[in-house]
């Protein structure tokens, strides 16, 4: 375990705290999403860097090619949202309660 | 929507859980949870109740897909092995086991599972709340030995406790699933450490009973309490579908519903869980009580309704109705066959 693995470890729960509490705009958990999604890949890639498992290399492309695909629809959503709200304010979710 | 975009989320869906359920590499299994939540979203429809929901359900089902990712990579580090049966590390046991139970709608991470399953269609919430439920117990049956059984009771016993008390103020019928979704799961999770086999078969007659409470809500549109009070009069045999269901989700004897609550206790008091399994099986009271409400409305009473309100008219059934009876007697009569569930372990 490096020492830098703390750092990313701490950088993964930053953006994970930042995808929980958020104020008021959508877009700012989307974007806390990729900020996880980048410590990960970093993270995978130390990994077979440091212990030479270069057959799994193709590991952090995959993660990759996933997560644009999820950020493509995230922001499908988010495109939608604002269409029928105007805006994409978390407090005008509030269609379906009790 | 097209027949060829149909056919491809279909496919992707079917494709992302056989992935996951067959795979020993940790990513092909995340790979396959991936593709189940991309598939599902496109399904919705355009109305603003649906987009809310599949935005909420986005991101609970993102934000569960990186957290078990983390507990992938971390476990990679730390034993330096990728297989899916052998999740050594406790830290990443204990990530995998909240990223699951996230994915699966557990209290306390269950309040997406209410208002999801309220803003789509009810053939929608049907494969949300059966088959999205299919991967994520895969993996925790896979990883059972390595699993932290605190968490888990605290999981269970939350989730009974949340799925009873939280259905019992809905009068939305999709609601009311999805609260009986939540109290279902913490009984599946609360016996995967001790028989993981039990787990399955509590998701078999769980997933049987709620294919058949909602392909039978589907033939007649209902998702009110006020329309099943009118259901007598379009087809009489649709409560009774309805009343042996509910019965059965209930778990009360001669159904087929018993059976797992009936195993589920007897494994926890084997291994002197007297008080867990007490508290589960007074909270599932707590279900019983507002199942009883569903068929009060529907088959026992003549539900209250004004003078001017419509009534649903009998016609000649136009829709296909092949899945329910086989559904039913599944989710009814199967108690009998208990020894040999018991001896597929």
């Amino acid at each position: 375990m490096l020492s830098i693995n703390i750092n990313l470890i701490i950088a993964f729960t930053l953006a994970l705290i930042g995808v929980l509490i958020y104020r008021s705009h959508l877009i700012s958990t989307l974007l806390c999403l990729e900020g996880i999604i980048l410590s990960l890949f970093i993270l995978i890639t130390l990994l077979i860097t440091h212990f030479h498992i270069f057959s799994i290399s193709i590991t952090p492309l995959i993660l990759l090619v996933f997560s644009a695909c999820e950020a493509g629809v995230g922001l499908a959503l988010l495109v939608k949202i604002s269409t029928t709200h105007g805006n994409d304010y978390v407090q005008n979710l509030n269609l379906l309660q009790c | 929507m097209s027949p060829y975009v149909t056919t491809i989320l279909t496919l992707s869906l079917f494709i992302g859980t056989c992935l996951t359920i067959f795979s020993e590499h940790w990513f092909t299994a995340w790979m396959g949870l991936e593709i189940n939540t991309l598939a599902i979203i496109p399904t919705t429809p355009k109305n603003p109740r649906a987009t809310e929901a599949a935005t909420k359900y986005f991101l609970t089902q993102s934000t569960a897909s990186m957290v078990m990712m983390f507990a992938i990579i971390y476990n990679a580090w730390s034993t330096n092995q990728w297989t899916l049966m052998q999740l050594s590390d406790n830290w990443a046991s204990i990530a995998m086991t909240l990223a699951l139970a996230i994915k699966l709608g557990l209290a306390p991470f269950h309040f997406w599972v209410p208002e999801v399953t309220q803003g789509i269609p009810l053939l929608t919430g049907m494969i949300l709340l059966t088959w999205q439920k299919l991967a994520p117990t895969a993996i925790l049956f896979q990883i059972a030995p390595h699993l932290n059984m605190k968490i888990l009771i605290m999981l269970a016993i939350l989730s009974t406790l949340v799925g009873g008390w939280g259905g019992l103020n809905q009068t939305h019928l999709r609601k009311i699933l999805a609260y009986s979704s939540i109290a279902h799961m913490g009984w599946m999770i609360i016996i995967v450490q001790i028989n993981p086999t039990l787990t399955i078969l509590s998701l078999t007659i769980y997933i049987m009973a709620t294919l058949t409470m909602f392909l039978t809500l589907n033939l007649s549109n209902v998702t009110k309490i006020k329309s099943l009070g009118g259901l007598w009069n379009k087809s009489a045999t649709t409560t009774i579908i309805i009343l042996l269901t509910l019965l059965s989700l209930g778990g009360l004897p001669p159904l087929t519903g018993f059976m797992p609550k009936w195993l589920i206790l007897q494994e926890l008091i084997n291994n002197n869980n007297i008080m867990t399994a007490t508290l589960m099986a007074l909270s599932a009271l707590l279900n019983l009580f507002f199942y009883m409400r569903l068929i009060y409305a529907s088959s026992l009473t003549m539900f209250p309704s004004t003078n001017n309100s419509k009534m649903q008219w009998y016609d000649n059934p136009t829709q296909i109705t092949m899945l329910i009876p086989t559904t039913t007697v599944i989710s009814s009569l199967l108690l009998p066959l208990t020894p040999l569930f018991i001896t597929l372990s």
